[in-house]
């Protein structure tokens, strides 16, 4: 019901959503300064840095490793087009916030064709502004982009950043025709930390949304499970006292329920593990120890129960079958409906 | 001590009751008495029952006081602290200076211990460190704090039969005399028995094995057995790992760890607990919850870290 109070929250949510953007980004820049992972452009979008507890350094890692390892498995899939060229492909990034996967994908000379990032206008102008202003990022996307803070857009050959709010789904689809995507193509779809925050309905309408548009496409999605344990109640109880409630979160409480998830709106195949495992067993164990000996770490009990209550999830369409070894580990996938 | 040091520290008390900070000058003094009290106590400090046992506390000063309003007030009831009362939480500081002013003032009625927290190293990662520049501008009290800390007790025997520490055993000690004889007065070191005892974790797995922690030791049942039949032991209290329901036994009922921050670091969401033991030397555990966080100023903007 959209009594005034309802619409009133549902404002001060966005607002307080939008700001985790900025936290997430200063706790990347606090792993970067302890050698954890390298990014060279995350600092130009950090006003106050701050170091944060190993814990929260290590599980930021685990879920770049994470995040890496699957997108790069991705890009590295090698398929020739009819004429024998390279096949082209595109990233699609869901509330993007200020993520510089982009710019680093450029430096390793592993973007793809295209690149497009989708946020709150509110975020997308002030990225676009930094883009604007900071020439080392600038440089990246080509000096013939055209960019505008006040539309919150940049459009470039390869990189487009545009404004939208993901609860509007006619609107992705206009969003999506404005950055040439070409839906055919095998597309990479990145949801961290994003669809949470949505209402049920708008989780399943994007889920939905995303299958029928993409038929050769990885969704990878990472997010909190499990709020009804003791570590659960409390997380769900912090996060909504700063505003940001997780509004889909007992829609999708499991690791089974993010499958179904994405079964249910026609994705092909979906597996999802806890954080614990993904580290355990999908982060590789030599830069497992490297960044163990990064800080003193005195944590363990709560580095599980955080651990998991976060999950990596992804989904598959695969008309073009490039997919056949991707994912976690040959032997251990889900079985998936047909 | 003349009666009016008594009245100052007895002010001191009431104002560090209500998480009041003391100046700089006034760690220093009371810090300098307290070495001189703790100087005097042994590696295995001896204490009588009734007391009540608790663990790991961590800068959480409100939950500290509701352990004194569910516990009882010290002196009116006896305490055995095993250590960690620095860094996590956001009141490190008063915390920690509360419970060396009860020391000072009531000495023997409240016993405390060091845990592996109570390092320089440590509390420059989890915060102490940081939480000692911002209220006081400088590392002083910090240095003041940890210079203490070389100085606590590791472990405490209560009527001869329960032995208490923040840790755990050590492949380098099999007698309480061991431990008696070693000089504690030192950082805490990086390996050997003193750091065992402050580091390591009792486990499922028989024997002793590598610590994931990186210091001490993992020890099993098996050795628990031994070592409590070795010095006349009925239990091993220690603290030093987060248990959902604030204690939990292990071991057969040989070792008991205890922890006594609630809702740990604001976010764990876990109740917390003491041991009372009585006259007769029985046991009585009270779980309790965190306390009301009105008072603090600011609440939304002190919510812990999550990944966004």
């Amino acid at each position: 019901m959209a009594s005034p109070a309802a619409v009133s929250d549902s404002h001060s949510n966005t607002v307080a959503v939008q700001a985790t953007n900025d936290d997430a980004s200063a706790s990347k820049l606090s792993c970067v300064k302890k050698g954890y992972m390298k990014d060279d452009y995350i600092h130009l979008f950090v006003r106050r840095p701050v170091r944060r507890s190993p814990i929260i350094n290590r599980g930021y890692f685990a879920r770049w490793a994470a995040f890496r390892k699957l997108l790069y498995q991705f890009l590295d899939i090698d398929k020739k087009t009819d004429d024998g060229g390279p096949i082209k492909k595109q990233i699609l990034s869901l509330g993007a916030g200020f993520d510089t996967t982009y710019f680093h994908l450029q430096d390793e000379g592993k973007a793809p064709y295209l690149y497009v990032e989708v946020d709150f206008k509110e975020v997308t102008s002030k990225k676009a502004a930094l883009i604007e202003t900071c020439s080392q990022l600038r440089s990246k996307i080509g000096e013939t982009a055209s960019i505008s803070r006040e539309k919150g857009e940049v459009f470039s050959d390869h990189y487009k950043l545009l404004p939208v709010d993901l609860r509007d789904t006619q609107k992705l689809s206009d969003i999506i025709a404005l950055a040439d995507m070409d839906t055919s193509l095998p597309t990479f779809i990145i949801a961290e930390c994003v669809l949470i925050y949505l209402d049920p309905d708008s989780i399943r309408a994007v889920v939905g949304w995303a299958n029928q548009t993409f038929t050769t496409a990885v969704f990878f999605l990472y997010e909190q499970i499990n709020p009804d344990d003791a570590f659960g109640q409390q997380m769900i109880r912090n996060l909504e006292s700063r505003g940001c409630a997780l509004l889909g979160i007992y829609a999708t409480p499991s690791l089974k329920a993010k499958e179904k998830l994405f079964l249910d709106q026609g994705w092909q195949r979906a597996v999802a593990w806890d954080m614990l495992r993904v580290y355990s067993e999908f982060v590789d164990a030599q830069e497992r120890r490297r960044i163990e000996r990064l800080e003193l770490f005195d944590e363990f009990e709560e580095w599980y129960m955080m651990q998991e209550h976060y999950c990596v999830a992804y989904a598959i369409n695969d008309a073009m079958g490039l997919y056949g070894d991707f994912g976690f580990s040959d032997d251990k996938s889900v079985p998936s409906s047909p | 001590m003349d009666s009016n040091s008594h009245g100052n520290l007895d002010e001191q008390i009431s104002q560090l009751m209500q998480c009041k900070p003391l100046s700089e000058q006034e760690v220093r003094g009371l810090c300098d008495k307290a070495k001189e009290i703790l100087m005097e106590e042994s590696n295995v400090q001896p204490v009588k029952s009734p007391v009540t046992i608790c663990g790991d506390i961590h800068g959480q000063f409100h939950d500290l006081a509701e352990l004194f309003r569910i516990g009882g007030k010290c002196p009116d009831t006896n305490y055995l602290f095993m250590g960690d009362y620095v860094d996590r939480g956001y009141y490190s500081v008063e915390t920690v200076t509360l419970l060396v002013a009860l020391k000072v003032r009531y000495r023997q009625r409240i016993t405390i211990l060091r845990g592996n927290h109570e390092s320089r190293q440590i509390t420059q990662v989890y915060g102490f460190y940081d939480e000692c520049l911002r209220k006081y501008g400088s590392a002083n009290v910090w240095k003041i704090f940890t210079d203490l800390f070389d100085y606590f007790p590791l472990t405490a025997l209560v009527e001869s039969e329960i032995f208490c520490l923040h840790g755990g055993l050590s492949p380098s000690i099999e007698t309480l005399d061991n431990i008696r004889n070693f000089d504690r007065v030192q950082e805490v070191p990086h390996e050997g028995p003193m750091c065992d005892l402050l580091w390591s974790d009792p486990d499922d797995r028989c024997g002793w094995g590598i610590s994931p922690r990186g210091a001490g030791y993992t020890f099993g049942q098996d050795i628990s057995e031994q070592f409590n039949h070795t010095n006349n032991l009925k239990l091993i209290a220690r603290a030093h790992q987060l248990v959902m329901e604030g204690y939990n036994w292990g071991h057969d009922q040989k070792v008991v760890t205890i922890f006594s921050a609630p809702n740990y670091c604001y976010r764990c969401g876990n109740m917390a607990s003491i041991l009372e033991v009585d006259d007769c030397k029985g046991h009585t555990f009270i779980q309790f919850e965190p306390a009301p966080r009105r008072g603090e100023p600011d609440v939304t903007r002190r919510t812990p870290d999550y990944f966004l």
